[in-house]
């Protein structure tokens, strides 16, 4: 009985990683297609690689798209994480108002966001460019990352850090020390949820960004239009770049944690 | 130990930044079309003269227009005719001084005339960068040309081809073909007009059952998914010379002809750098590797006549050279009323299949 | 615990900047006529007159809200038996899987969408491998199909995610002892299961939902030129009509037309949990 559920659930799972995974595969397949076209594979060929580093402003936009991502993802998380704290200690009108604010970027059509922010930028005559563009993906990143921390937050035992307190504990070492690990799985996820959002926009950047300034997206709008299998090589070298750093974030951790339990052992 | 990693990466992001940032080169920054410029022409431009480039895409004129109002600065927008027109009226460029363009000289004479120059009449405002017309792409194995002659713009109504049209999403050259058809100039103010027009179109859309899509065509119609199409003679040059099968026809009835320019916006930061730059892009080796590189038809008189003689790479491909002596033929002109108008229309005229 | 308040403060103001502001300037654009400049406000419902006296608009908007819905449901019904499978892995497992399903998203969603085109195709190959066993071509592209198709695949990841998170967060022992206590598999996850993860449902319901019916890339991308939603149009008046104004009537009217969907979807998971603490 089990086991034929299992054999069901692994025949499931298949199914949606086919789904998943199909088209990029097929983009990289397509990648080394020797002519333009793109559903008719004519021969093996690294032509449009050749094509991809040569031009100037592909690998300016994967620069801008990657350095963007970071950095919106590293400060909406910090922003993010302490905001949700200290929501969580906040009175109810607080919380409330502050909840309310956050649901209208997630709420709200993103070309809303993007016309408002661009109206904003316009009106404080702030010169549209990568600055702009981060600003932004900060803008948008924060409120899911408070989405994804409070839920944690509000699982905790509300007295813990005050234990920790009166157990001699400062309150920035009852925060780090005790707060901040307890959730960080919502963190993570939050950050995760950041970094996505932000490597994926498109509308939002497509309006507030200037001066020369594109991400991986704006140019596949504007580019893909036409066959130019350069794009293919590009989200191929993606795929590439995000795996690999995947599996080091991945991997580095579970290595660590492996050592401090045996160090552990070692000390019992 | 998380800390510092962190801390190393953001160091590491400011580093870079501020390296990509900090160059002591000279920067233009030019704003065009997608897809619409040769992949060596700003890096060789770049090494020439010692500068650094920055190219930013637009999808539509109307996109740039947003981001030009909205105070970004650049030093050459690409734009096409109406919308130059529209930046001219409304202050945005500046008069150029073309004894600093030394290849102006050798600019096609008749991009020069009427209908191409109706935009700038003077041409005191822009320098051309390519010009064509719009047309119809259509396979001679299921339509015979015959026909298409017969019937014009009104080829795309006949039901033998339903589900097998392309048609350009654009409110503008749909709108065109609907005028053109029914006998009135494309920049009417006339509503009767208007709606007959939006009639003709809707008419199409729920018996003909097009795919409404915009550069896709190209693909489309070079691997032959369809049998007729609307679209731009740079492109349909390309389709022509991938498929051939394929041929251009352009009504004798009038049709649409465009220019698109290099214009110098007033609050460009370099504007001695976009002048050099504009003369290199009409410069004969830069022209040629572009028109070889984009298909359309090159503003450069030497370089056209090169591609199109006798084993030229555009020879016999009548959709390369945008035609001349049709007095029908017209440019569109900005006009608020009809630009509102069509695109409200427009948008009808699609929710109606 | 009073001094961790005040770690709100900095992104109170940030918040009032980077968004209420912008609103707000939205707000006056779509209660005022006559261009893009603010000095010559003049208070006006006319754009909202426009859009819900037309017919055509108000199809239009149907159609987002239709093919929104059909993209949710199409995901609740994909993502949830997919997290529930990898919930019940084992830790390593579970991490294993959740990478698997999160990798695509990491991908350039514009990129991914355009693969569809090439395998949508009418020579693509799908229709290929129909045409070896003699059937098909069928149409794929520019259908409502196709649209529908890109938007759960970009989307069904955050469903998952989310469906997972709450269910990794379920407390095992309830489970547990609801089997234990005789329930049968089935009644254990109706009543205890289920009703457990629904938070994680609705937040997959809002990230699924919500960009979905506003969405302009991948109808346009997948369904063609003259696949017209609410979003294409907000879109046009912005960058071709350049009427700010009524386009931003149409984001606020989108706008509200959401918040009273979230809000029904909200209530319904509150009433269902009332009637489980009363089972």
């Amino acid at each position: 009985m089990k086991k034929k559920n299992r054999t069901g659930s692994y025949i499931f799972l298949g199914l949606i990683m086919i789904f998943l995974y199909a088209p990029i595969v097929y983009t990289i397949v397509f990648s080394f297609n020797e002519g333009k076209s793109l559903t008719k594979f004519s021969g093996f060929s690294l032509k449009w690689y050749g094509k991809m580093f040569a031009n100037n402003t592909m690998m300016e936009a994967l620069f801008y798209t990657i350095a963007c991502a970071l950095l919106a993802t590293a400060i909406s998380t910090l922003v993010g994480t302490v905001t949700a704290i200290g929501l969580s200690k906040s009175k109810k009108v607080l919380k409330n108002v502050v909840e309310q604010v956050n649901q209208l970027p997630i709420m709200n059509p993103e070309i809303v966001t993007a016309i408002g922010l661009l109206m904003l930028f316009s009106a404080a005559h702030i010169e549209k460019g990568f600055f702009t563009m981060v600003l932004a993906h900060i803008m948008f990143c924060i409120p899911y990352v408070i989405l994804s921390v409070m839920p944690k937050l509000r699982t905790l035992n509300p007295n813990l850090a005050e234990a920790a307190m009166d157990l001699g504990a400062t309150p920035v070492q009852a925060l780090t020390k005790v707060i901040v690990p307890q959730c960080m799985p919502g963190i993570i996820s939050g950050a995760l949820i950041a970094f996505t959002m932000s490597f994926d926009d498109f509308v939002i950047s497509y309006f507030v960004t200037g001066n020369g300034v594109s991400n991986i997206s704006i140019l596949v709008y504007t580019e893909s239009r036409r066959v130019n299998p350069s794009i293919n090589a590009l989200s191929t070298l993606i795929v590439v770049i995000i795996t690999v750093s995947l599996i080091l974030v991945n991997v580095i951790p579970a290595l660590a944690a492996r050592k401090n339990r045996k160090t552990a052992g070692v000390a019992e | 130990m998380k800390k510092k990693g962190l801390l190393v990466l953001f160091a590491g992001i400011l580093m870079t930044l501020g390296l990509a940032g900090c160059g002591a080169k000279e920067k233009l920054k030019i704003y065009l079309p997608g897809e619409y410029m040769s992949d060596d022409l700003v890096p060789d431009f770049e090494k020439k003269y010692g500068v650094k480039v920055d190219v930013e895409l637009f999808d539509s004129n109307e996109m740039m227009y947003t981001k030009v109002m909205a105070g970004d600065n650049y030093d050459v927008l690409i734009p096409s005719d109406y919308m130059i027109e529209r930046l001219i009226k409304e202050d945005y460029l500046q008069k150029l001084d073309t004894s600093k363009i030394s290849n102006y000289g050798k600019i096609v004479s008749d991009i020069r005339k009427a209908p191409y120059n109706g935009y700038d009449p003077a041409g005191e405002y822009s320098v051309p960068y390519f010009w064509g017309t719009v047309g119809i792409v259509y396979n001679e194995k299921n339509v015979p040309s015959s026909e298409v002659e017969e019937k014009g713009f009104g080829i795309m109504k006949d039901t033998k081809y339903a589900g097998k049209i392309y048609m350009y999403d654009s409110e503008r050259d749909s709108f065109m073909i609907a005028f053109k058809d029914l006998g009135y100039s494309m920049n009417t103010n006339n509503e009767d007009e208007i709606n007959a027009a939006y009639d003709w179109l809707v008419e199409l859309n729920t018996t003909m059952d097009p795919t409404t899509v915009t550069d896709e065509v190209i693909d489309g119609m070079a691997q032959g998914r369809k049998d007729l199409a609307i679209v731009y003679s740079g492109d349909a040059a390309y389709i022509l010379s991938e498929n051939e099968d394929m041929r251009y026809y352009t009504p004798s009835y009038g049709t649409n002809v465009w220019v698109d320019a290099m214009v110098i916006p007033k609050n460009a930061s370099n504007p001695e750098l976009a002048y050099k730059f504009i003369d290199y892009v009409i410069s004969y080796d830069a022209a040629m590797g572009n028109t070889e590189a984009v298909g359309y038809a090159s503003v450069n008189s030497d370089v056209l006549n090169e591609v199109t003689k006798e084993g030229g790479l555009y020879d016999g491909n009548e959709a390369y050279v945008p035609r001349t002596g049709y007095d029908k033929d017209e440019v569109f002109t900005d006009n608020e009323f009809l630009r509102k108008k069509l695109s409200e229309l427009w948008i009808k005229v699609k929710a109606s299949k | 615990m009073k001094q961790f308040r005040k770690m709100v403060y900095p992104y109170l103001i940030w918040s009032t900047v980077m968004i209420a502001v912008p609103m707000l300037l939205i707000l006056l654009y779509a209660f005022t006529v006559g261009g893009n400049s603010v000095s010559k406000f003049m208070f006006s419902f006319a754009n909202f007159k426009r859009f819900l006296t037309d017919k055509t608009f108000l199809v239009v908007l149907y159609r987002s809200l239709r093919i929104a819905v059909e993209t949710t449901v199409v995901c609740v019904l994909l993502g949830y038996p997919t997290a529930y499978i990898i919930a019940k892995f084992t830790e390593k497992v579970k991490m294993r899987w959740v990478l698997l399903i999160t990798l695509p998203t990491w991908i350039n969603m514009l990129v991914r969408t355009y693969a569809w085109t090439g395998i949508l195709q009418d020579d693509g190959v799908i229709n290929s491998i129909l045409s070896f066993f003699g059937a098909g071509p069928i149409t794929f592209m520019y259908t409502d199909f196709a649209v529908i198709l890109g938007m759960v695949y970009n989307f069904l990841p955050f469903m998952v995610i989310q469906i997972y998170t709450s269910l990794t967060k379920m407390d095992y022992s309830l489970i547990e002892a609801a089997c234990d206590l005789g329930a049968n598999p089935r009644k254990c996850f109706t009543k205890v299961t289920l009703p457990l993860s629904m938070p994680g449902v609705i937040s997959g319901i809002t990230l699924v939902f919500l960009p979905s019916v506003s969405s302009f890339c991948i109808p346009r991308m997948l369904g063609g030129g003259s696949y017209v939603m609410v979003g294409t149009i907000i879109e046009s008046q912005f960058l071709t009509a350049g009427d700010w104004n009524f386009g931003s009537a149409i984001s606020l009217i989108m706008a509200i037309i959401i918040m009273i969907s979230m809000y029904i979807t909200k209530k319904v998971d509150k009433g269902e949990k009332l009637e489980g603490a009363q089972v």
